[in-house]
């Protein structure tokens, strides 16, 4: 493509945007996946919200899907523009992006609460967005970028671990104050698995693990009561039947949607939790609708899309032209995969209750329309991976 | 580019073992999460679908119509009709129309405003009742007053409530209901079950806020109405009984009430039974005796006074027939007879020589008679009704056979009529007779039966020796009308010979005419009866009795038995039961049995009582007038002296006694205006010739006139009327000589 002209000049635009070559293909198992993922996701939203939309929007069923269903358009438009996309070009922007987000995180902190977080940032007639949503991004697209150039020197601290943690451990901060902490956990897994695959010593990870531990037993110790917070927050996990008019209200629904669904549940519509007895049925609580209505069969569909996504993501990465396209793969569909854990889980009362949406299935145009972005972002890698010899 | 930058930036092996590392620890991950998902979804799928439901659903009954209670011809007695239950919900209500709604529907419903804003007050509340049993037209008003103020959490709940048509009648049979209509005495609590059928019910799934998500998803059982009782009661005998009964307790001043049983003989049925005084069913709760309110009202200790209330409340709701036991006195000599002639003890040939007492081992015993009956056969020794005659033929029987006899009877068990709460009976068992309570039971003390019981023995005795099951409800009906199940008991056993049977009625017959049993005579009707007057032991009065009378008929072939019972009566007529009870039973046979169709039949001595229509003699010449009204039985007087009848008096059609004169006038203007004479305690022979000589007709009523000892103790019209002459007197028979 370049051997054309020799002579460069000094600006050349295709740094900046170039589109992919004519005639790669992008990967068709992945593409039909995240459509598949898109199309169930949606038509959950519908079952599950439209009664909270009855509720809270006088009688408008639709009004969450109707939002959904424009930013799915959108989404993938943009998913099928971004496959055009040359993904090389993003690391020009990768620097340049984590300033713009380190200015969002603290622009957000200065923006109205909501619930009594800093998260959102409303521009006036646009609509609002989540800059933590941004800085994944920004972060899968930095820590790519590092992990190419200097994959030779990631065992060293040096560049293996120091400017990773620097940046993380900035914007971690930053995220701390909102305070967004399943946007922290999030965050944090996913440079852990960057860094884990892009060849970060494995020691310093036990010595990660081993503050992290130190640390907790200093907490013990300095904050004694801290224990029986611990054991209470636990013991509500475990049984959150014990405390129904408190914080294990919504657990326990969740449970009953999904117990009371069964092996194949009461069918599509048919869901009796969603009429106001779990808390966001649209949101965080989506899943516990999918397994209330199609049963356990219908939640095991949900998981094994979201594996399937992860794993042909995998595939795509160990078969990428570079480094850098394989990083950003994994980093996007490391978080898709692991967001997708986190709100399974927790609806599952697997692990402790926490805000996080299942990805393509919440409600959220922002959100949506980014995902997609970044699956579009994963096609282009795709183009260009070899996916169909063995090497 | 070229090779060297390609291999830089070539994904590494390095990268590829690490993935896999990562796919694994994802997979891992997701594994734990179905394996969650398998125990919550299909291991204890059972647990959470039922929790589920507890808050998903809201389950509201349907009230099912209890059945209807009908005479045996399908008359009302008891009936549900639809009504209203008003009630608030204060989780749905809004709080801001509080003040407002207890306004509201205070002044709708008469309920106190402060207890309707304290229920409001529940707001975790879906139900909480303002007002039960509202009608329909109120039930409007409170709709009409919701809609125009746009209230929300006030609602309407259809619901029954219980009628008695009758008030007060056959009270004690037909029980009541309590305010959610569960039956809490007689067939109402005994046939319960059937009677309430099966509750519906909706189940309707609420939101999160608890409210109701629409008919779209509703569940509905349909209720099942209650089964109605066609009852053996007939309406018109029990208003003869009640009637009859109600005039007797308040004349004898009866203190601790009154009883009275028409049953069938031959199949056990209960045509009437009533208890005296009787509460309303429709308001059970209210004190029939308005005096003995008061008096409890006064009572000034709280606590003390509700309880003197509802103690007095549950006495006037029993059944004195059937909850309460007495000592039968002389009328259980039917059963020791019975029993003495089957078992072949004694014979119609055995003789007694009554001395007016008897001492058994160290107790003396007296007869009624302080003089004594002298000699005397076995049946006269029921018609006199004699103690000592009694003790011997109870002590030569032998406790073996008596209580043999007594068990047959069914006096030992209950006769287990359907009604609830029946008492069992107190006796004395051939283990544990002494030979002192043998005799005294042999003439009917010292055991403790019930009324029912004792019917029912009756009935045995007469029917032909057959044990019946005394019954109320001959058969279970749907609601459609359609018998569901047929309930008529079969006969028990045979107790007695037919024989003996038979004998048994021609001693009763012959004691209604002659003996002590002549206040229940009807003429042209076979009455058998014997009379009962039973000292009670067990109260602080010494003088307080019982008084009761059982009549059968027709005594040929008995299709009824009847039993009055007086418990302490005080009034100026003293407490013997054949001048108490005995009149009852025959006044009542006197209406029920032409009632049943049964046609009285006359003997030759009861001419004087049959009746005849009177047949028109106006026009006639006088010859033939005579002549005509000779052919039935009538003679003739002529007041004028004209050859032509122009008027006669009685009128033509009018119901006269056989050997009555008619007055013929063939003269205008003849004046025949006669006194009424004063004919209370006169003989029937006196009466005869008082009335005969003033050209007034007689009608006999009462005890047979062929006796001594029988007067009149009442007749209408009253002495000192001016009436024609004609005119038929109806004079009322009573033998006060009895002392049974």
């Amino acid at each position: 493509m370049a051997s054309k002209s020799k002579v460069k000049p000094k600006f050349n635009i295709q740094k900046y945007f170039k589109f992919t070559e004519k005639g790669a293909k992008i990967d068709m198992p992945i593409f039909l996946i995240t459509m598949t993922i898109l199309v169930f996701g949606l038509i959950m939203l519908y079952s599950a919200s439209y009664v909270v939309g009855i509720y809270r929007f006088s009688g408008d069923s639709l009004h969450y899907i109707k939002d959904q269903v424009i930013f799915a358009v959108l989404g993938v438009a943009a998913m099928l523009f971004a496959s055009k996309v040359d993904y090389h070009v993003y690391r020009r922007y990768a620097f340049a992006l984590l300033i713009l987000v380190y200015i969002l995180l603290v622009i957000v902190l200065f923006m109205p609460a909501y619930k009594g977080c800093h998260r959102w940032i409303t521009i006036k007639g646009v609509g609002t967005f989540q800059p933590s949503e941004i800085a994944k991004f920004a972060v899968i697209l930095i820590f790519a970028n590092m992990i190419e150039k200097n994959y030779s020197k990631m065992k060293t601290f040096q560049y293996g671990i120091a400017p990773f943690l620097i940046i993380l451990v900035s914007i971690v901060a930053l995220m701390f104050f909102e305070p967004h902490l399943s946007g922290i956990v999030i965050i944090s897994a996913v440079s852990a698995i960057m860094m884990f695959i892009g060849g970060s010593d494995v020691k310093w990870f036990g010595i990660g693990l081993g503050i992290i531990a130190v640390a907790i037993v200093a907490v013990i110790i300095i904050f004694p009561s801290s224990v029986s917070y611990a054991r209470s927050r636990v013991e509500m996990w475990l049984h959150p039947e014990k405390d129904l008019q408190g914080a294990g209200y919504q657990a326990y629904q969740s449970l009953l949607a999904i117990g009371s669904g069964g092996l194949f549940g009461l069918g599509l519509g048919n869901g009796r939790q969603k009429h106001l007895h779990l808390p966001e049925p649209q949101n965080d609580f989506i899943f516990s609708v999918v397994c209330e209505e199609l049963g356990f069969v219908g939640g095991i569909a949900v998981i094994a899309l979201f594996v399937a996504l992860f794993l042909r993501g995998i595939y795509i990465a160990t078969r990428a032209k570079d480094k850098f396209g394989a990083m950003l793969v994994i980093g996007i569909v490391s978080q898709i995969a692991l967001q997708a854990f986190l709100n399974v889980a927790v609806a599952t009362g697997t692990i402790p209750t926490t805000g996080i949406s299942l990805p393509f299935f919440s409600e959220g145009g922002t959100s949506l329309l980014m995902l997609l972005g970044e699956m579009g972002i994963v096609l282009s890698v795709s183009r260009y991976a070899n996916l169909e010899k063995e090497e | 580019m070229d090779n060297n930058k390609r291999n830089q930036t070539a994904v590494t092996n390095s990268i590829r073992q690490r993935t896999i590392i990562l796919a694994g620890a994802a997979l891992l991950c997701f594994a734990v999460v179905v394996a969650n998902m398998f125990r919550i979804q299909i291991v204890n799928y059972e647990k959470y679908k039922t929790r589920a439901t507890q808050i998903q659903l809201r389950e509201t009954e349907l009230s099912a119509k209890r059945g209807v209670i009908y005479d045996a011809n399908m008359k009302v007695l008891a009936q549900s009709a639809t009504v209203w239950t008003i009630f608030v919900s204060p989780a749905e209500s809004d709080e801001e129309q509080h003040e407002l709604v207890a306004q509201g529907l205070s002044e709708i419903l008469e309920v106190d405003k402060e207890t309707i804003l304290k229920k409001l007050q529940n707001t975790g509340s879906y139900y909480e009742v303002v007002k039960q049993k509202v009608d329909k037209p109120v039930a409007d008003r409170v709709s009409e007053f919701c809609n125009e103020n746009d209230i929300v959490g006030v609602n309407i709940a259809e619901d029954y409530k219980r009628y008695y048509p009758y008030g007060n009648f056959a009270a004690t049979i037909l029980g009541f209901c309590g305010s959610d209509n569960q039956g809490l005495a007689g067939l109402e609590s005994y046939y319960d079950e059937e009677l309430t059928g099966e509750k519906g019910r909706i189940i309707s799934a609420k939101n999160g806020l608890g409210l109701d998500m629409g008919v779209d998803y509703e569940i509905m059982n349909e209720s099942k109405d209650g089964y109605s009782l066609q009852t053996t009661i007939d309406e018109t005998i029990q208003h003869y009984l009640e009637k009859r009964l109600k005039l007797a307790a308040e004349e004898h001043k009866v203190e601790e009430g009154s009883v009275g049983i028409v049953m069938n003989v031959k199949t056990g049925a209960i045509l009437a039974m009533a208890v005296y005084p009787a509460f309303d069913p429709n308001d059970p709760y209210t004190l029939v005796d308005s005096r003995l309110y008061d008096s409890l009202m006064s009572i000034e200790n709280d606590e003390e006074r509700t309880r003197a209330i509802s103690r007095a409340r549950q006495k006037q709701w029993r059944n004195k027939a059937v909850n309460d036991l007495y000592e039968p006195g002389s009328v259980f000599k039917i059963v020791t007879a019975s029993a003495a002639l089957d078992s072949g003890s004694s014979s119609l040939a055995s003789t007694f020589n009554c001395t007016g007492s008897v001492k058994v081992e160290d107790t003396v015993m007296r007869c009624a008679q302080t003089y004594g009956h002298g000699f005397e056969t076995f049946s006269q020794a029921l018609i006199n009704s004699c103690n000592p005659a009694f003790i011997d033929i109870g002590l030569t029987m032998g406790k073996d056979v008596f209580y043999d006899y007594f068990y047959s009877f069914g006096l030992a068990e209950k006769t287990g009529i359907d009604l609830p709460g029946e008492q069992k009976s107190i006796y004395y068992t051939d283990k544990t007779h002494t030979t002192v309570s043998l005799a005294s039971c042999a003439f009917g003390q010292s055991n403790k039966i019930t009324p029912i019981q004792m019917i029912t023995a009756v009935a045995t005795a007469v029917n032909g020796g057959n044990l019946v099951t005394p019954h109320l409800v001959s058969n279970l009906l749907d609601s459609e009308g359609n018998v569901v199940e047929e309930l008529t008991p079969p006969v028990r056993r045979q107790v007695i010979s037919e024989d003996v049977s038979r004998t048994i009625r021609s001693i009763l017959q012959e004691n209604v005419k002659n003996g002590n049993g002549k206040n229940a005579y009807v003429a042209g009707y076979r009455i058998g009866g014997k009379s009962g007057t039973s000292q009670k032991l067990d109260t602080e009065r010494e003088d307080d009795y019982i008084a009761s009378f059982v009549g059968v008929a027709p005594c040929d072939d008995p299709e009824i038995a009847i039993l009055i019972l007086f418990d302490t009566p005080m009034g100026e007529s003293g407490y013997y039961g054949g001048q108490l009870a005995g009149p009852v039973v025959g006044g009542l046979m006197g209406e029920v049995l032409p009632y049943l169709g049964i046609e009285p039949v006359y003997s030759a001595d009861e001419q004087s009582r049959a009746n005849v229509i009177v047949s028109s003699i106006t026009g006639y010449n006088i010859t033939d007038a005579a002549v005509k009204l000779q052919r039935s039985g009538l003679k003739v007087k002529t007041v004028g002296s004209g050859d032509t009848v122009i008027s006669q008096y009685p009128a033509y059609g009018t119901s006269v006694a056989a050997g009555s004169t008619i007055i013929a006038y063939t003269e205008e203007g003849a004046s025949s205006m006669v006194t009424v004479p004063d004919l209370v305690g006169k003989s029937p022979s006196a009466t005869y010739n008082a009335l005969t000589s003033r050209v007034l007709n007689i009608k006999e009523e009462g005890a047979y006139s062929g006796n001594s000892g029988v007067t009149v103790s009442a007749q209408i019209p009253a002495a000192g009327d001016k009436v024609p002459m004609g005119t038929v007197i109806t004079v009322t028979y009573m033998d006060k000589s009895s002392l049974e």
